[in-house]
């Protein structure tokens, strides 16, 4: 692994042959590498004329083609129980991605024109998590945005400036955050599959994602519910109010769908969501000991995944967790390396680039800086209540609260700031890789107080431009070279891999 | 026409956040309480001796201090602010009542806790959580939050009276600026206004910015001078628009607009007086909190309200204006990096152009109106094409009859 960017083609990134991690681990790499495939495979079988109307018709269903190089990245240079680990939640979202693929596609009225499925589908903004919708297994929660653009742009870089271009030729500044501003593109292109008797927006997580929300529901034309959570989350004087918007929402949901909200349902995903829960803090846990078993990205894209898009729901995460779990304690028991060398635990702050996912990896690989926590993965971590319906109720609100992205950014510098410190205590951090999402106005918005901060507390901060969806403004490259130039003439360190030190991959999916 | 009698004198006292106006009262024991979003209800900082000053920072120059701290990204509006209270400009005030309502002038306001930037033991910050619709629960939650975030908080850092009477009081002098607003803006209604565009914005920012009993004798003085002003014979502009907006405390920006050809006829932005200016009408009976705070969340035209009805009722609302002051068409203005209004003006310039017929323009502004060339020939070029389209209906109507 030594010298795994010679691996890379010039400018694609692509690999010209598989890595090799030793028999076992290249044989097990290879094996899931199949399995992505099979996944993939079957969708479309399961589906074949939907599937390939719908590949023809939306511009971001060819993105996903490239899955298998999405898993190749973010497993890159792992080995034993790590790559396992990651393999088995990686395969998990494929698996359940496609799953999203397939209904959107037999559900969507303009490929199946009169079908039946789309009057059982809600659709929700992408950041309302799916616990709630647990309530009601006759219903069909798709997130609108997730398959066509959210995820899209995580597994091909290129597929979202043409759609940033669309709403920016339509008069938005391009000064706004891409993520919303894709979403938007989509609208106006008439990309997202048709379907639904309604849909739930929300205020979460950000002002560009509640100002999108007119452009979508311009375009979709579907009955809408706004669900609101209180921003200054932290006080006991929101809660009220956080609880009766659920109860609204519960209420829209029965009188669109017809539908009664089934506690039992309810409560037996919320077991699960628990359970999942406990797995989770044990990954937490381990990652706070000298013997982190989960770094890097696989830690925070499953846990976004399955925290929104499952929520308890889709048993199958729950397995996953399962025996991700037995590996890692028996790793842990046997204080095995997570990596080749871990020369910095490293925790990563704020909203990581879409297009770069795969960051951690590289940090890894080239410099040694394990990423034990991160943003994103920190969100909640409350249990919710089975048994007691109106506690449960309010259980479920503070978890809304600091769902993605806006448990921190929202509600105050301190859910930001002195989480940071608090993280970074935690951990036993040295270095902290603090992506400055150049849109982002809740983070732009307390640069110099992190400056101030971390100088005080002598730690290397690293700040990475970055511009979460849109890689035409700061490359992958460039991300990386601004950590290369803080190793070589801060630290002043030799990288571990010297081949990662600097590759072209601005044409790479 | 005649200037106004204190024109010159308002000029002159919008050039300092701390004015003439704000010392006399601290002087007299006044309380100062800074804001600078509709969604803290101004009436309820004027209560007892509290007097409320929406927060501008005229005459800015360099930001270099506040874009260390806050990026290069963020709206010239919430960096200005950071500045001046850094440099200390806003070291009179006793309160900073906020609400998270953007994430840009959160921030900013959080600094003023960060860096503890006004020295007074007794300076206290507060935000509260506002709702982005309007619904039983929701005002209820307004209602709940402005209690314990505004009201509470200065009966027990200040001793301030807060009771129902208390806030009759407030709302009867908070009325009587509306009305006199109310008259002076209709007069931007008439064929020949007898009143610029520019003069309203002076007016309606110091009733923003200054103690509401100190300027109400100008207010009242100012509206019995204009009821005898004579227009200029010759109309001085070529056509009439309302502007539709983000923040806009500089008057030189309608300056700038009424000098190349338009006149702005009606000011629904941020710190205008649409809406801002009207009544609020107390029902005996009914809990006066509750009224008030219902009042400013059904008459807000921020883009922050995401609701379906919300969104549309901003249109609806910005036609009527249209109709009500015979403007010719709109011009939406946003404040750069302004993330609310840079979405709303792009949908919203298209769907009263599409939608509704009306004749729109879409700009986008810094937080000050120097170095704004590039503004002026967009408006100078909506101007001709408001004339153009006027010429082109004249002749339609003469081609049928």
């Amino acid at each position: 692994m030594a010298e795994y960017g010679k691996l890379y083609k010039e400018h694609t990134a692509i690999l010209k042959h598989r890595e090799w991690r030793g028999f076992k681990d290249t044989a097990y790499d290879y094996y899931r590498w199949l399995v992505t495939w099979k996944d993939m495979i079957k969708m479309v079988l399961k589906a074949p004329v939907s599937t390939v109307k719908g590949l023809w018709k939306y511009r971001w269903m060819c993105s996903y083609l490239s899955t298998p190089a999405f898993v190749d990245r973010h497993v890159a240079g792992l080995r034993g129980p790590h790559l396992r680990m990651a393999h088995l939640h990686y395969n998990m979202i494929v698996k359940h991605a496609t799953g999203l693929i397939h209904t959107s596609f037999v559900a969507d009225e303009k490929i199946n024109p009169g079908n039946k499925i789309s009057k059982k589908i809600v659709l929700m903004d992408e950041i309302v998590p799916n616990e709630v919708f647990s309530g009601f297994p006759n219903i069909i929660p798709i997130p609108l945005q997730t398959i066509p653009i959210f995820l899209t742009s995580m597994v091909d870089q290129q597929i979202t400036p043409p759609y940033l271009e669309v709403t920016e030729s339509f008069g938005v500044p391009a000064d706004v955050c891409p993520l919303p501003s894709a979403e938007v593109g989509v609208a106006i292109e008439d990309d997202y599959p048709k379907m639904g008797c309604c849909i739930v927006a929300s205020n979460m997580p950000c002002d560009g994602s509640i100002m999108n929300s007119s452009f979508l529901d311009r375009r979709l034309q579907l009955p809408v519910h706004l669900f609101n959570i209180p921003l200054r989350y932290k006080g006991e004087d929101v809660q009220e109010y956080a609880v009766d918007e659920i109860k609204s929402l519960i209420e829209f949901l029965e009188k669109q769908t017809g539908e009664k909200f089934d506690w039992d349902a309810f409560f037996a995903a919320m077991k699960n969501y628990n359970k999942q829960l406990d797995y989770e803090l044990q990954k937490w846990d381990v990652n706070k000991t000298p013997y982190p078993q989960m770094t890097g990205a696989a830690f925070w894209l499953y846990r976004i995944y399955y925290f929104n898009l499952s929520g308890g729901v889709d048993k199958r995460f729950l397995k996953v967790d399962e025996k991700v779990n037995k590996i890692m304690m028996k790793a842990y028991e046997k204080k095995t390396p997570v990596s080749k060398e871990m020369r910095h635990r490293t925790v990563v702050w704020s909203c990581p680039a879409n297009y770069y996912t795969s960051f951690a990896n590289w940090l890894e690989n080239c410099w040694g800086m394990n990423v034990v926590m991160d943003m994103e993965t920190m969100i909640s971590y409350l249990k919710i209540d089975t048994e007691d319906k109106e506690q449960a109720l309010k259980d479920l609100a503070k978890t809304y609260q600091r769902s993605i992205m806006r448990t921190h950014t929202k509600g105050g510098y301190a859910n930001v700031v002195d989480e940071l410190w608090r993280i970074v205590e935690e951990y036993n951090a040295d270095t902290v890789i603090m992506y400055d999402q150049i849109s982002c106005k809740g983070m732009d918005g307390l640069t110099g107080i992190f400056d101030d901060q971390a100088r005080e507390r002598n730690i290397n901060f690293i700040w990475v431009k970055q511009d979460l969806m849109d890689p035409r403004t700061i490359s992958r490259r460039d991300m990386r070279e601004q950590v290369n130039k803080y190793m070589q003439t801060v630290l002043q360190e030799e990288p571990v891999d010297p081949s990662l030190l600097d590759f072209e991959d601005d044409l790479a999916w | 026409m005649r200037d106004l009698k204190h024109l010159y004198y308002l000029e002159n006292l919008l050039q300092e956040a701390n004015n003439e106006l704000v010392q006399k009262a601290k002087n007299e024991g006044g309380i100062a309480l800074g804001y600078t979003c509709y969604h803290i209800p101004e009436v309820l900082l004027n209560c007892g001796n509290c007097f409320s000053v929406r927060l501008r920072a005229p005459r800015t120059g360099s930001m270099d201090i506040a874009t260390y701290y806050m990026s290069n990204f963020l709206c010239g509006y919430s960096k200005a602010i950071l500045e001046r209270a850094i440099e200390g400009g806003y070291n009179f005030l006793n309160a900073v009542l906020a609400s998270e309502t953007c994430s840009e002038i959160n921030r900013t306001l959080e600094h003023f806790e960060l860096l503890d930037l006004v020295p007074n033991e007794k300076f206290f910050l507060t935000f509260l959580d506002a709702p982005f619709k309007i619904e039983p629960h929701t005002i209820k939650h307004y209602v709940k939050q402005t209690r314990l975030k505004i009201l509470d908080m200065l009966t027990s850092v200040y001793g301030v009276d807060t009771s129902d009477e208390a806030l009759k009081k407030a709302v009867e002098e908070h009325n009587e600026v509306c009305r006199l607003m109310t008259e002076i803006g209709d007069y931007r209604k008439e064929d020949n206004p007898r009143i610029t565009g520019y003069e309203y914005h002076i007016l309606n920012l110091a009733t923003y910015c200054c103690p509401k009993s100190l300027i109400l004798p100008i207010l009242r003085e100012t509206a019995e001078e204009l009821k005898t002003r004579e227009p200029d014979l010759k109309k001085k502009f070529r056509a009439k628009i309302v502007v539709v907006g983000s923040e806009m405390d500089d008057p030189e920006f309608t300056s700038l607009i009424e000098d190349s050809g338009a006149l702005v006829v009606a000011d629904r932005y941020c710190f205008g007086a649409l809406p801002g200016r009207q009544e609020i009408k107390l029902v005996e009976g009914e809990d006066v909190l509750t009224q008030i705070c219902t009042h400013y969340l059904r008459t807000s035209q921020c883009p922050r309200f995401m609701s379906h009805e919300k969104v549309q009722e901003r249109r609806d609302y910005v036609k009527s204006l249209v109709d009500e002051y015979g403007a010719d068409g709109v011009m939406y203005e946003q404040l750069k990096f302004c993330e609310y209004w840079g979405y709303e003006r792009a949908l919203a310039s298209y769907v009263m152009n599409g939608d509704y017929g009306v004749p729109t323009a879409a700009v986008d502004r810094q937080y000050t109106a120097s170095a704004s060339g590039q503004l002026r020939t967009r408006v100078q070029a909506f101007v001709e094409s408001l004339e153009i389209k006027k010429i082109a209906k004249e002749k339609e109507a003469k081609k049928n009859g």
